[in-house]
């Protein structure tokens, strides 16, 4: 790990939008280092994930050491430590979406996909080689109503039979 | 058939509710402008004490009492609106930010005004992309209309809400794991006390409030305390003499799911049974109830023979488990608890923050176990031992019979009730995840005892009928005190 904070190859830095953006979140807390979420989603927006390199500018930027920003990102799931594809596919299989099949559904998206499921420590098993899509398992997606769903970047999809991920897929090979 | 009744879900179908015009037409604020012309702050305080409105997260704290513990002469005071809801079979609160965040803004103003509270952070799940996307929306149409920020319609309140995004954290759900969280740390909860109303974020006082209670205040200030403590029931808090009210007052968003033929979110009273809630979610889908988990999954589960029971704060945890976030899951007479006990373990032994050793080793601990067991190598002594049960005495010992012993479920038993032992209500970790775990693996273990026998003995999973599946409440230690209470009215 040491040797990952140290190869910083390509420097980071907000671009205009984000800078924008972080400037007017920073005056919202008492503490700097409390924007430290939502500064990390920012930057993940930004290159897709969070290099050596997004650590260390955010340590600056808040005025903290790298290490807190590091044991930050390895805390929460949805911050990304390797590169993921274009479409993150979280897939539901919690209890209320594994009473209604989600596993169907998975094994579907496996199958169409031709990948494994990503792991926490290893998203590239998860990735296809286009660097297209990456799917992976979480935990409750709090749409139990509407179950078995998936979320594609931000959008949810309901009530899923196989038919309904094709057509998923589709619209997103598409674009 | 119980009726739903639509408070805080009334005008969520609306369209464009979540606009501040369309929001307005249909009474938006006026109950905050009632409350700045016609009421002090303590006013406030007070309604909502007598009101009885207990929190809607998981404890069901009462939040009148909540408020009162915030010293009143210690600025700034913060406001932290949880909306990070991740109790897997919750998902009312998601509605209520994607369809009428103006509501919330709403409850929170009146929060505002009655604490002195001038900042609000509203720590939303990092999932809920579109819900973020419309609070954020309508927080700055209240800023242009002049319902936030400085010197709000000319009263000299200031209110500030942001919105903060989580990342993915199950714990930081719960209320120091997302002040942490809010401070831009792991989102590992603190020890207790000192409590958040003392010392919360920043070390400043702190009211944290989940999005369906600030939503009530609206409702309380509105109509009034003797409009509110109508719906659902009072009971009698017997401990104490003369007997106290224990009120379990309002409506409650029930969200339902599983095998039920309309799932969804009902708005009812508080103190429906288990099985009226069913029928209003359209029926059962498929022969025979053989479980429900009447309030998220970490609540202990309730088996066909507790179907009877009022699902409300105070009939529960005298059953021995809890309404926690109204998370209702049902499951028909083809699931297989064993393996629903597996789904559960699995999902705490990933979000557990690993803070605790009890918790950190004993949650992987008990989802291998389970795991063992579902994969047909749960372990069997071929010894046997003296059976305890209820006696013929009538009490609680030796039966005279012998049993067979099953090491799986002695050790399961035994580890998670070292993380949090359910009978003594004493848990080892910092905060109550610990029990989290230990309430269904203990409580599916010993009400669904024969099917978990059966799959060591046969080396597969096999799924009992309900009647040979569940263990009688008589025989059952875990129902060994339970009562039913009696209504406040009745006394």
């Amino acid at each position: 790990m040491s040797d990952k904070l140290i190869q910083i190859e390509t420097p980071f830095v907000f671009n205009g939008e984000n800078q924008r953006e972080f400037d007017a979140l920073i005056g919202r807390y008492p503490v700097k280092e409390a924007a430290m979420l939502p500064t990390l989603h920012l930057a993940q927006r930004q290159v897709g994930y969070i290099t050596p390199a997004v650590m260390k500018y955010v340590a600056e930027q808040l005025e903290v050491s790298v290490m807190k920003v590091k044991d930050v990102v390895t805390f929460y799931p949805m911050f990304f430590e390797e590169p993921v594809g274009e479409y993150v596919i979280r897939v539901c299989h919690t209890l209320p979406c594994a009473l209604r099949d989600c596993k169907g559904v998975l094994d579907h998206l496996k199958a169409k996909l031709d990948t494994d499921v990503a792991s926490e420590t290893n998203l590239a098993k998860g990735t296809t080689p286009d660097g297209k899509f990456t799917l992976m398992k979480v935990e409750c997606l709090a749409s139990c109503d509407v179950a078995p769903v998936i979320m594609v970047n931000g959008d949810l999809h309901k009530n899923l039979t196989s038919e309904k991920v094709d057509e998923i897929l589709n619209d997103l090979s598409e674009k | 058939m119980v009726q739903e009744r639509r408070i805080l879900y009334e005008h969520l179908d609306v369209p464009d509710i979540n606009t501040f015009d369309v929001f307005r037409q249909y009474d938006g604020y006026t109950r905050f402008e009632k409350a700045i012309a016609e009421y002090q702050p303590d006013d406030i305080a007070k309604m909502v004490m007598d009101s009885g409105l207990k929190g809607r997260g998981g404890a069901g704290f009462s939040t009148g009492l909540k408020w009162s513990f915030v010293p009143r002469d210690i600025k700034p005071c913060y406001l932290c609106c949880n909306a990070d809801e991740s109790e897997p079979g919750t998902f009312s609160n998601r509605y209520v930010l994607e369809k009428n965040p103006h509501l919330l803004i709403e409850g929170i103003l009146i929060c505002c005004y009655a604490m002195g509270i001038e900042t609000t952070y509203v720590y939303i799940r990092g999932e809920f992309t579109l819900g973020k996307e419309m609070l954020d929306a309508a927080i700055k149409e209240a800023y242009e209309k002049g319902y936030l920020g400085k010197d709000i319609r000319g009263t000299g309140l200031n209110v500030d809400i942001y919105t903060h995004p989580g990342a993915g954290a199950y714990i930081c759900g719960e209320e120091t794991g997302l002040i942490e969280s809010l401070e831009g740390k792991r989102g590992q909860p603190r020890n207790k006390p000192p409590f958040p109303a003392v010392e919360g974020v920043f070390g400043k006082p702190t009211v944290v409030q989940n999005v369906e209670t600030l939503c009530n205040l609206p409702f309380i200030v509105g109509n009034g305390v003797e409009w509110y403590t109508q719906m659902g029931p009072t009971y009698a808090d017997t401990r104490s003499d003369p007997p106290t009210p224990d009120p379990n007052t309002g409506t409650k968003l029930y969200c339902i799911s599983g095998d039920v033929n309309e799932p969804g979110v009902y708005e009812l009273d508080l103190g429906l049974t288990c099985s009226e809630l069913i029928e209003v979610a359209g029926g059962l889908r498929g022969e025979e109830v053989k479980a429900v988990i009447p309030g998220g999954s970490s609540a202990p589960i309730l088996t066909h023979y507790e179907l009877d029971t009022r699902l409300d704060f105070t009939s529960l945890t005298l059953a021995k488990s809890m309404l926690g976030s109204g998370g209702i899951i049902v499951m028909n007479e083809t699931r297989n608890i064993v393996d629903c006990l597996l789904n559960i373990m699995k999902f705490y032994a990933h979000e557990s923050c690993g803070q605790c050793t009890p918790c950190r080793w004993g949650t992987p601990w008990v989802r291998d176990i389970v795991q063992r067991i579902a994969d047909g190598n749960g372990r069997k002594s071929t010894m046997t031992r003296p059976k305890f049960g209820v006696a013929e005495n009538g009490r609680w010992g030796d039966t005279g019979e012998t049993e067979e012993i099953y090491e799986d479920l002695d050790l399961l038993e035994s580890v998670a009730n070292n993380i949090a032992n359910v009978d003594t209500m004493t848990w080892n970790t910092i905060c109550v995840f610990g029990i989290a775990v230990s309430w269904p693996a203990v409580s599916y273990m010993r009400k669904f005892r024969p099917e978990f026998e059966a799959a060591i003995r046969e080396g597969e999973l096999v799924t009992l009928p309900v009647a040979e599946a569940t263990v009688p409440p008589e025989e059952n230690y875990a129902y060994q005190q339970r009562f039913v209470p009696k209504e406040f009215a009745d006394l």
